[in-house]
């Protein structure tokens, strides 16, 4: 029977509930000291690779939200076109998929004003293209 | 057009393009029925995650896509009592003429004050930039609209309050 071992790996035991938290709490850190010593496009990269993703997370997936939030709102509107361009197609629809969760949640605790979102996405649309936005709408993972 | 309008608009129109993909599509529960899936929602699969733009907490457009149909709803800025009430009634006199505006819903979703129901079948007669344009345009004329209103309504409350005072002087 020792060919079926390989059934009872448990693959999401890295990535469980308890580890995505970790996850998302070392990456914020790891954002907002970024983001501090100005290095925009560097927590961009970090905080859009590998979110957190699906039931139990909602932690993570909050505290990942508002480090992104920390993102957008520290970065002045000249650069943002650059630093969309430096992005890979699947983080600028994780991007995307926050800017929408973000402006969903505005009015009831967002600490974010609408407009910076909604510069962003008008740039964000520039870059990736209307295929972007369909692609947040089709995904059935949530952000 | 306003600063602060233009983005909001243009994200409006950037997701509405997108979510204007739509294809004819027959129920899956009950035989030779077609209906909107957004309206009937009997099957869960066809339906995609539903989209907000919003510019501030009183002005805010939700999209809901599916795979034959599209529901649009906006809340329209109301900033005091006149406004509310001028909104309120200039919606419903829309609302109840739903027929001949063609993509309009005759009643709209709770927390928003008018909604849009896009079938495939509009889509498939009327061209779907125009639609788009026609939202937008919607959208541009209904705030100019309503604040026309309420300053012609002021400054008749003046006229006749100053006429009925005026054989108290």
């Amino acid at each position: 029977m020792s060919e079926y071992a390989f059934r009872k790996i448990d693959i999401d035991a890295p990535r469980g509930p308890a580890g995505a938290l970790s996850d998302a709490k070392a990456k914020s850190g790891e954002v907002r000291g970024l983001v501090s010593k100005g290095d925009i496009a560097g927590a961009l990269n970090l905080i859009l690779t590998d979110p957190p993703y699906g039931d139990g997370v909602d932690e993570a997936k909050n505290l990942t939200s508002s480090a992104v939030l920390l993102i957008l709102n520290s970065t002045r509107t000249a650069e943002i076109p650059n630093h969309l361009k430096n992005l890979d197609p699947e983080q600028q629809d994780h991007l995307m998929a926050y800017l929408y969760k973000a402006m969903g949640t505005e009015g009831h605790g967002g600490d974010v004003s609408g407009s910076v979102l909604l510069t962003w996405h008008e740039k964000l649309t520039e870059v990736a293209g209307v295929g972007c936005i369909v692609r947040v709408m089709t995904d059935r993972r949530t952000l | 057009m306003s600063n602060t309008l233009r983005p909001y608009l243009n994200a409006v129109r950037a997701t509405l393009t997108a979510a204007l993909t739509l294809e004819n599509f027959s129920s899956q529960v009950v035989e030779r029925h077609n209906k909107p899936e957004i309206e009937a929602a009997t099957s869960p699969e066809v339906l995609l995650h539903p989209l907000i733009v919003s510019r501030n907490e009183s002005e805010r457009v939700l999209i809901e896509p599916s795979v034959n149909s599209l529901r649009l709803s906006i809340a329209i800025k109301q900033a005091d009592e006149i406004e509310k009430i001028l909104c309120h009634k200039f919606t419903r006199f829309m609302m109840m003429r739903a027929e001949g505006f063609v993509i309009l819903r005759r009643k709209p979703l709770p927390g928003y004050d008018i909604s849009f129901l896009i079938t495939n079948f509009h889509s498939e007669s009327m061209l779907k930039h125009k639609l788009v344009d026609f939202i937008i345009q919607f959208m541009e004329d209904v705030d100019k609209e309503i604040s026309e209103m309420k300053l012609s309504l002021n400054a008749r409350a003046r006229i006749v309050a100053e006429s009925y005072l005026a054989t108290f002087a």
